[in-house]
């Protein structure tokens, strides 16, 4: 371990560093000497944006019944911070009541139809709505139209700094010819994150090249490690190529290839950073990189929330989308309980029998959401976990299913979003409040403090309470 | 200043000698008296550009034909106005078109004098390979077909080119990309016995019809897919083909009005080099919610290493039309609704087919690109070494386009030391080819000054610098092995030999780059590949049909290069490239299969030229109605290199106005009028629109059309310069009658693609010389061509600026470019 002297380390291997070494204790190598760490905290807080996720459940749920509203199944019967969540879906959460805010009530206004053609496209509209909270043009063609979606606006403005500004994950495969209808692009159910109104980002649903995107190729850990040691051996050829280079060139392509080659060394500090990560017994196993897409859900989903623990903990990026399904996915879910598919399931047809059974759904989606969590808490940096400094948002653009609307939809929120949000709340909005204010509340707490209307916002619905 | 001069031009001579005028000869007789052109400036242009009105943002108050060098962007600005008739506009009155012409003459003879434009070859960054240039380098190299797109990022364009040095910027994301590809692309081409097994997919894109045979499948099949997949290794490989199926999650095509019964399945056969390896029924009951969803699986499959053309296509059950309610369209699955509605024949889609492997491998049998690669096998320990030598040295030679040198050579060397003491003689090999793709002299076209030159004068390239400008140039990829031959005998830059090996390479089947690379992005062409045509307007309309178009563009283009057509002929052609699905579409008879070949129009026709090529016309469209705007502005700028200025702010969508009036429909001509009634808008779409509204009669798709929305077309119009339009025909002979700007337009794209950089105004003298000894040729394309290669701006570049460095030159330093930073 390094000494304690003035010296200070740069940033990111500050964080690389944290993340690596569960084992060790708080890196005192990291804090200037003769400072404590609240004031570095203080600080740095600045360059440490907090890690947002934002997972999209399509179908909405039974809690948004009139019938699962009088049972609590899901929003809680109280409002603060004494709510009970024992019948909610959102049980599993119990553990990490402390980092959690419920928001009840919000509507997806720009979900539902505005034109006549329009009724009844719900499945084929609402999931571009979610994270824009935005109309979609009602098009097949490549005229598609949504909004800027939150993590894009997040990333544009604080992705820049780590090597992978912002990631797309998805579960189910996309671009099937039967996912969209109703006169709507494919795109609109295929993905939640829009770079801009009209260009939609690409999802990745094999952990696999996710794995890749961010940790570079090799089937094994050895492999990797292997490939690892070549790309080093490789990088200081080219390091001597250009050095030789050099004086031949005259001063303007000098100048371009200085940036050339502090982009190789960057390449080659992260290949360190992983190897030094990999040297410490008790950093967590790299998961496996399969060679495909796993045929469990379950199995699937925990693999894309290692691969989203893992980025955070290397740095590699900071934000992600994560689409836990397709609209109208017929999908069963065996670990459930429940033997309809999901699709099915959600038209419940108002029967009590049929609304508990699709609480039952709901709950064990939120109950994959515990197995991250544990891992972002289990990351210390300093006197915070990873889980203070993350912003994870979980909801859907649909309320009842069964109906197609989108009012009462499920929205809550985990993590201390370094210390914009003090968890172990249950706020509910006023009738009709558009969730988009909810998440232009978000986005000042995301550090977006000059945006002043997102989507069809129509005023700021703080989580502060 | 004049020393220099002499020297520069001398050194020209002495490379364009025998046979050519040096390209600075053209205009070195008197200069044109100024006074009635002055006149016309101050009586004409001046009626709107003076300090009061400042028309169009520019005041020529106090400019002076006769000192018009002195200020070359307004003078070139003016030149370009005046020669495409856009200035002045036809409503100050009648135009005396004699005295305009006199004018961009007068300013064309003093901009081109050489002892009025200052001597200055430009420059430029180095270039690095962008994804086209990769691909082609690699297939050069290592008879490897690679899919660049997976690792390198999408190349960013300027001046409608991806080739354009100072946007080609770097990141960490990017060298990474790079590296990876190295790492990637040297273990496929050497084969790697020990790679653990991965998933490689492709998808079947929603707008490929599938009740058709496609390209490289086996006859008697429909749809799927036909690729070529180059396999890691000996080994078995398992293949998944998943199918489109139903929102509801039950497999597409086998509901009502499907082909598919209980008695005749449909099934998928998997096939290796036209053999058939694998046959599988389809399970017409498959649902999402099945463990394995709506996808199939074959056994284990034994393939060599190397690349085999693979194809998962259904087998054919079907005969003759379907007996539909509806006659059948050329069906895509672009809309479910539509391809899945009553009383159409549905059949099941492929939505993708996945390789998985190697698994269990047991070696690597002989490819084509490891007979490229090791062109010696050493018997015994001693000779690897040797061997060795021998092979990185002829790989590193072609990779980075000169001879190594000999601390290149040892660099290489080490790394196959670190491969080969690890695991042996080829895994040195693949090491030391890893660093031969990720070295910067591979990546990036250094050009390095001459070795005791004064840096910041302008100098000729080097033999092989000037042989990889003409072979990315005319190739997209590095010089071949005559070229480099020449190059290092100090003989390429021997004006007979430039020109005959220019010749030489045009002939070459790898000048198609020049087709689908240059002409495809000056056209536009990469557009049509983000535009869908609504579907339930143009269901025909299908990734075919898209194909063929764009095909057909290109292979006009190739036609015109390979027999050296003029130039105009891009317009006037009496024939074109087509297929059965694209003469179908253009309403042409009696062309059957899916190969295009050269059809001429019959003499009615009045599809002439690409302005009526259905790739121009599709591009140009909005996904539901035409365009007028976007076809006149492509016009304006593709063809005659004068973009209109980008409309006002706040200015209201055409799909916002009204659709109807009155309760009668309206065309998009009549909405359009409706549209630009504001004056801030006419001012301009009066001469962007009449462009477009003369192509009316072409839908958006590019079929032929009488009426839009039920209204009977109307494509009466007037051009810009009061040249009456009714049809593309007339429009066609109105742009004719001024081929002007249309030629040199073309010219400063060849040659901006030519030298990977943005002309400048400085530039347009040179433009203007290879025009003027491209028309002794009858402006055949081979004239542009060679006479780009053979201008100083081709062979030479300019110094850097460096302030301090003025002595050898007197006070003042040539004129120089930077790369914007």
């Amino acid at each position: 371990m390094t000494p304690i002297t003035g010296k200070h380390l740069r940033r990111r291997t500050f964080l690389r560093g944290m993340g690596v070494t569960v084992a060790l204790p708080f890196l005192d190598a990291f804090v200037p000497a003769g400072r404590a760490w609240r004031q570095v905290a203080s600080a740095q807080s600045l360059n440490d944006p907090t890690r947002l996720v934002c997972i999209e459940n399509v179908h909405g749920a039974a809690g948004s019944t009139a019938y699962g509203a009088s049972k609590n199944l899901w929003s809680p019967a109280t409002i603060g911070s004494n709510f009970d969540l024992t019948p909610s879906a959102l049980s599993p959460l119990e553990p990490f009541r402390k980092a959690l805010t419920i928001v009840s009530d919000t509507d997806v206004q720009p979900a539902e139809a505005a034109t006549p053609p329009e009724i009844g496209g719900d499945h084929f509209r609402s999931s571009a709505t979610f994270l824009t909270q935005s109309h979609p043009k009602q098009t097949e063609s490549s005229d598609v139209r949504a909004g800027i979606s939150i993590d894009q606006l997040y990333a544009q403005r604080f992705g820049q700094d780590t090597p992978i500004p912002s990631m797309q994950l998805c579960i189910e495969n996309v671009d099937h010819a039967g996912g969209c209808a109703y006169g709507y692009s494919c795109v609109y159910t295929d993905t939640i994150s829009w770079a801009s109104s009209s260009d939609p980002l690409p999802m990745i649903r094999d952990p696999r090249l996710a794995f890749e995107q961010l940790f570079g190729a090799g089937g094994t850990r050895e492999e990797r490690a292997h490939r690892r040691q070549e790309r080093r051996s490789v990088l200081d050829f080219i390091i001597d190529e250009v050095s030789s280079l050099h004086h031949v060139l005259d001063s303007a392509d000098r100048r371009r290839m200085d940036r050339y080659l502090q982009d190789i060394r960057e390449i080659e500090r992260r290949i360190q950073q992983v190897e030094v990560r990999n040297l410490d017994p008790s950093a967590s196993e790299l998961p496996g990189s399969p060679a495909g897409v796993p045929d469990s859900f379950d199995e699937h989903v925990r693999m894309m929330f290692d691969l989203q623990a893992l980025a955070f903990e290397t740095d590699m990026t900071r934000v992600f989308s994560f689409k836990l399904s397709r609209d109208a996915t017929g999908r069963v879910y065996p670990n459930s309980g429940v033997s309809r598919g999901f699709h099915p399931a959600s038209h419940h047809g108002g029967r009590e029998q049929n609304i508990e059974d699709f609480a039952r759904l709901n709950r064990y989606h939120v109950g994959l959401l515990p197995y991250f969590l544990e891992k972002l808490q289990s990351l210390e940096e300093g006197n915070a976990t990873l889980l203070d400094k993350a912003m994870i948002v979980y909801g859907s653009p649909m309320g009842d299913p069964n109906v197609h609307n989108h009012k009462r939809c499920p929205l809550f929120v985990v993590g201390g979003a370094n210390g914009q949000l003090e968890g172990n709340l249950h706020l509910r909005a006023s009738p009709g409040t558009p969730m988009a204010n909810v998440m232009l509340d978000m986005l000042h707490r995301l550090g977006l403090e000059e945006v002043e209307q997102f989507g069809n916002s129509s005023g700021v619905f703080s989580l502060a309470g | 200043m004049l020393n220099m001069r002499q020297t520069i031009v001398g050194a020209l001579g002495l490379c364009l000698g025998t046979g050519m005028a040096p390209i600075h000869s053209a205009y070195s007789q008197a200069l044109p008296a100024t006074m009635a052109a002055q006149a016309t400036v101050e009586q004409t242009c001046r009626r709107c550009h003076n300090d009061q009105r400042r028309s169009g943002n520019m005041s020529l108050q106090d400019f002076e034909v006769a000192r018009s060098n002195e200020r070359p962007a307004v003078t070139e600005k003016m030149i370009r106005k005046l020669r495409t008739g856009l200035m002045p506009p036809t409503s100050i009155g009648n135009r005396d078109e004699i005295a305009l012409a006199n004018l961009a003459m007068t300013l064309e003879a003093h901009r081109d004098h050489p002892d009025n434009t200052p001597f200055n070859p430009g420059r430029r960054t180095f270039q690095r390979l962008n994804r086209a240039e990769y691909t082609r380098s690699v297939r050069a190299l290592l008879s490897l077909d690679i899919t660049a797109g997976n690792y390198l990022p999408l190349d960013t364009k300027s001046a409608n080119f991806d080739n354009i040095a100072d946007v080609q910027l770097l990141s960490p994301t990017l060298m990474n990309g790079y590296l990876q590809a190295a790492s990637d692309i040297s273990r496929l081409a050497v084969g790697d016995p020990t790679s653990t097994p991965i998933e490689a997919t492709y998808k079947v894109t929603r707008w490929l019809s599938q009740r058709e045979r496609v390209e490289g499948a086996p006859y008697g099949s429909r749809g799927g897919i036909s690729i070529i997949h180059t396999f890691p290794a000996d080994a078995d490989y398992v293949f998944r083909v998943s199918f489109h199926h139903e929102t509801t999650g039950e497999l597409f095509g086998s509901g009502r009005g499907a082909l598919h019964t209980a008695e005749r399945s449909e099934q998928v056969e998997i096939s290796v080099d036209g053999e058939r390896t694998a046959l599988i029924d389809i399970d017409r009951w498959m649902h999402v919610s099945d463990p394995d969803g709506v996808n199939l699986w074959t056994p284990p499959l034994r393939i060599t290493a190397g690349p085999h053309r693979i194809s998962a296509v259904f087998v054919r059950q079907f005969d003759g039309p379907a007996q539909d309610l509806i006659s059948p369209h050329e069906w895509s699955l672009a809309s479910t609704s539509v391809a899945n509605a009553y009383g159409f024949t549905s059949l099941p889609h492929l939505r993708d087919l996945a390789i998985r492997g190697p698994l269990n491998p047991t070696g690597v049998s002989e490819t084509p690109s490891r007979a490229r690669i090791f062109s010696c096998r050493p018997g015994h320990a001693v000779e690897e070494h040797l061997c060795a030598e021998d092979i990185i040295n002829r790989l590193g030679t072609t990779a980075y386009r000169r001879p190594l040198t000999e601390e290149e050579l040892a660099a290489l060397l080490t790394l196959y030391d670190i491969g080969s003491s690890d695991k042996g003689f080829e895994s040195g090999i693949r090491m030391a080819l890893e660093g031969v793709l990720a070295s910067p002299h591979f990546v990036f076209r250094f050009e390095e000054p001459p070795v005791d030159s004064d840096p910041t004068s302008p100098f000729l390239i080097s033999e092989h610098d000037l042989a990889s400008r003409l072979s990315f140039f005319l190739w997209s990829s590095g010089p071949d092995k005559e070229l480099a031959d020449l190059a290092a005998a100090n003989q390429l830059s021997r004006p007979d030999v430039l020109v005959s090996q220019t010749r030489r390479m045009l002939a070459d089947p790898r000048s198609e780059a020049l087709a689908t690379r240059f002409a495809a992005q000056w056209l536009r062409l990469p557009d049509l590949e983000r535009l869908h045509p609504d579907v339930r307007t143009y269901p025909d309309f299908d990734e075919q049909l898209k194909r063929a178009m764009l095909r057909e563009t290109e292979l006009f283009f190739d036609y015109l290069l390979r027999k050296d057509r003029p130039l105009l002929e891009l317009l006037t052609a009496d024939y074109t490239f087509i297929n059965e699905r694209l003469a179908k579409h253009y309403g042409l008879a009696q062309i059957v299969g899916s190969s295009h070949r050269l059809v001429e129009f019959p003499p009615s026709e009045s599809r002439r030229g690409i302005l009526g090529h259905g790739s121009i016309l599709t591009l140009t469209s909005h996904p539901g109605r035409t365009s007028p705007v976007l076809r006149g502005k492509w016009v304006m700028e593709v063809l005659l290199g004068s973009p209109p200025p980008p409309p006002p702010p706040n200015v209201p969508d055409l799909d916002d106005t009204e659709v109807t009036q009155d309760g009668q429909a309206l065309s998009v001509r009549q909405r359009m009028e409706r549209h630009r009634a504001s004056p801030s808008c006419s001012s301009c779409h009066l001469m962007i629109d009449p462009i477009g509204l003369a192509l009316e009669h072409y839908d958006v798709t590019g079929a032929q059309r009488i009426r839009d929305n039920g209204v009977p077309i109307d494509a009466n119009s007037e051009l810009y310069d009061g040249t009456p339009l009714a049809s593309a025909a007339d429009l066609r002979t109105a742009l004719l009658a001024r081929p002007t700007p249309l030629i040199r337009t073309f010219t400063e794209n060849l040659m901006a693609y030519a030298l990977g950089r943005r002309l400048e105004p400085d530039d347009m003298p040179t433009v203007r010389n290879i025009v003027r000894a491209a028309e002794s040729r009858n402006f055949k394309l081979s004239a542009f061509i060679l006479g780009i290669v053979r201008s100083p701006a081709f062979l030479m570049k300019a110094g850097v600026a460096e302030p301090k460095q003025v002595g050898v030159l007197g006070s003042k330093s040539p004129p120089t470019r930077r790369p914007p930073a």
